[in-house]
């Protein structure tokens, strides 16, 4: 597949993370999977990028690319100026500390066998951090666990929601500059879901964290990002700031999915056409745009070309998207 | 009010009244539906909303009679089905007399397709059985009627997915086939328990677009059970909201969403993210989290987490009341009445 330019990113100085042409492939038996492929996009300090998609899209996978876990395929990722794909071993693992993920279901991410303080420190320990218990204290007070109560209890005596409050204490403890949030609130009752939610913008501000916000939930997205990036089948669709993505959705794709969540306001009869049909196999992706095969819009060009990222017609500054005929 | 909607207000297709059941558990007796009571008409849909742990699913295994026999320490209270004019005690039957309802009466579509369907039957096998039991039908006939249902839930290429088995077919289309299942012996009551919540959004609205069609080409009762507000806003004739194995609020679907009364109902109305709030908005979280329901202490349920909680709200438990013409509402001090400060 050849790299396509990528107008996409932004010429500022204060970008943190830095995704360049990311390819991650799988191995399924004897065929190669490409879960994410040449997808770029940059974040800016204290800023949040929702990464949206439906299952299968490659979000999670980016999220986790950008971890190292694993290494990806092809492309960088360049965290304040170095790139850490060329990383391994202690420098691989002293930058992890700057880069912390929270994951969707809480817990499973705990370790049932341990309290919640030692979960907490263990990051402490490992990098022999002055003043642990302080520290330990501090970011449960953060999260809202009171540390008296929980510090010496273990996970099967918290319920999701409060599991999720324990990751995010523990993803905190190192002073992270970049939070991957994977789904963090998918696994949540609707009630708690929005104290967990509210919770990640008060951690984004008390420890100017710059984050990934990984979730399918486009409401729940547009919530808590500043700047959101629509994926379909590995491919970078659309990205731009909240308000020209759900304001002035060009791709097809991204007004498809706006177009599709039941909302509760009566009466959202439908302007956009429904998609039709599932997702396509990855293992087997369309020729030329991989959306074409539900696009209501596909021409012939659409089966021979891959759209490369161009400015928006919507000429709101930073707002890119691939599409041979964008709205 | 014609005369024969009237005849069909008196006789409601399914009738539950005061539905409790108690679930032997590791930790104790798990109070999972308490005191159930709703009425649903023939062709109209009724959406029931609870949280995880609300009792709507066990619930629904009641009205199957699927609930664990061994773990099922009480099942109290009534359920009755009106067919070819007469009225069947559901919670009376035998194991023998249920299994000739299911299918043909009342069916099921359950929330993950990939373990309601045998994987290693093929699909038409598992469309043609119920056809086979239920309606006598040979082999030859009952696969012909599997492959005029395939195509009615919208499943392309009907005659070449006959013969494949479930993995070889997307999550959209497995629920599409279980579908096809649901309703192959034209049941008169299909329960749908969070039948999209496994789906991707894009296919979530075609699945939920198919089941609202043939609910009312076929004019079935349906119960759709969901955790989502928004999956019945649009859909549902009335609505029931239930917290801690009980309705709390009960009402046609407009008047709940313009007169809401029980502050659990907007608080979970106002806790979902909307999106047409602008970014960063502030949501209205609710404090706390469900209650156990092992041991459920005296009182409303919602207490230790409402807004407008008064002493009595701790001691009694607020029994469901008319609060407006087919609006019930278990709430000491709902919302809008005068003992709340405005």
């Amino acid at each position: 597949m050849s790299e396509t330019s990528n107008p996409q990113l932004r010429a500022r100085d204060d970008i943190v993370l830095k995704v360049e042409h990311l390819v991650v492939t799988f191995d399924v038996g004897r065929e190669l999977v490409q879960a994410v492929s040449d997808v770029s996009f940059d974040i800016a300090r204290g800023e949040t990028l929702g990464l949206v998609g439906e299952s299968g899209c490659g979000k999670s996978t980016v999220g986790r690319a950008i971890m190292q876990l694993p290494p990806p395929k092809g492309g960088k990722v360049i965290f304040k100026g170095q790139d850490i794909t060329r990383l391994e071993g202690e420098a691989l693992r002293k930058t992890r500390t700057a880069l912390q993920m929270i994951f969707q279901d809480p817990i499973s991410s705990l370790n049932p066998r341990r309290r919640v303080k030692d979960i907490i420190a263990e990051g402490l320990q490992i990098w022999e951090r002055p003043n642990q218990r302080a520290r330990v204290e501090e970011v449960m007070e953060a999260v809202g666990l009171d540390p008296e109560t929980a510090a010496d209890r273990r996970p099967h005596q918290f319920s999701g929601g409060q599991c999720q409050r324990i990751c995010i204490a523990r993803s905190l403890a190192l002073d992270p500059d970049v939070l991957i949030c994977d789904e963090p609130v998918s696994a949540l009752d609707v009630s708690v879901q929005a104290q967990i939610l509210n919770l990640l913008e008060d951690m984004k501000a008390r420890y100017q964290l710059t984050m990934v916000f990984v979730a399918h939930n486009l409401a729940v997205v547009k919530h808590i990002s500043d700047r959101v990036a629509v994926m379909y089948l590995g491919k970078l669709c659309e990205i731009g700031s909240v308000d020209a993505v759900y304001q002035h959705p060009s791709h097809p794709y991204t007004q498809a999915l706006l177009a599709s969540i039941p909302e509760l306001e009566t009466s959202q009869e439908d302007a956009i056409p429904l998609l039709q049909g599932d997702i396509p196999s990855p293992m087997n992706p369309p020729s030329g745009c991989r959306f074409r095969t539900r696009c209501p819009k596909a021409q012939a060009i659409c089966a021979q070309q891959e759209p490369a990222m161009q400015a928006s017609p919507s000429a709101i500054d930073d707002h890119f998207v691939s599409c041979h005929f964008p709205d | 009010m014609t005369d024969s909607q009237h005849q069909t207000q008196k006789l409601p297709l399914l009738r539950v009244e005061d539905l409790t059941v108690r679930l032997r558990g590791e930790a104790g007796i798990v109070h999972a539906v308490s005191d159930v009571s709703f009425q649903l008409q023939r062709g109209q849909t009724l959406g029931i909303v609870g949280e995880s742990g609300s009792g709507k699913s066990v619930m629904a295994r009641a009205l199957m009679g699927l609930l664990p026999r061994r773990a099922t320490q009480q099942l109290d209270g009534r359920v009755s089905l009106a067919v070819d004019g007469r009225v069947l005690e559901l919670l009376k039957l035998s194991e023998r007399e249920f299994r000739t309802l299911r299918g043909p009466r009342l069916a099921m579509v359950f929330q993950d397709p990939m373990t309601a369907l045998n994987p290693v039957l093929t699909l038409g096998v598992q469309i043609a059985e119920p056809l086979q039991l239920h309606l006598g039908l040979n082999k030859a006939q009952a696969m012909a009627r599997a492959l005029e249902l395939l195509a009615q839930v919208g499943i392309p290429d009907p005659e070449g997915r006959l013969r494949q088995y479930p993995h070889q077919l997307s999550g959209g289309m497995r629920q599409r086939v279980v579908i096809a299942i649901a309703l192959a012996c034209d049941p008169r009551v299909l329960l749908a328990d969070e039948p999209t919540t496994a789906l991707d959004v894009t296919v979530q609205r075609q699945v939920l677009d198919l089941l609202l069609a043939l609910q009312r080409e076929r004019q079935m009762g349906m119960v759709l059970i969901t955790h989502d507000l928004g999956v019945v806003a649009n859909r549902a004739d009335h609505i029931a909201v239930m917290y801690a194995g009980r309705i709390v609020e009960y009402a046609p679907t407009s008047r709940l969403f313009s007169a809401m009364r029980h502050p659990y109902t907007e608080a979970l109305f106002k806790s979902v993210p909307r999106l047409s709030d602008p970014s960063h908005t502030r949501l209205h979280a609710i404090p706390g989290r469900p209650p156990q329901l092992i041991d459920p202490a005296p009182g409303c349920a919602f207490a230790p987490r409402c807004p407008n909680v008064q002493q009595r709200c701790r001691r009694e438990t607020p029994a469901l009341t008319q609060a407006g013409d087919e609006h019930l509402h278990a709430c000491f001090y709902p919302i809008g009445s005068r003992e709340v400060g405005a």
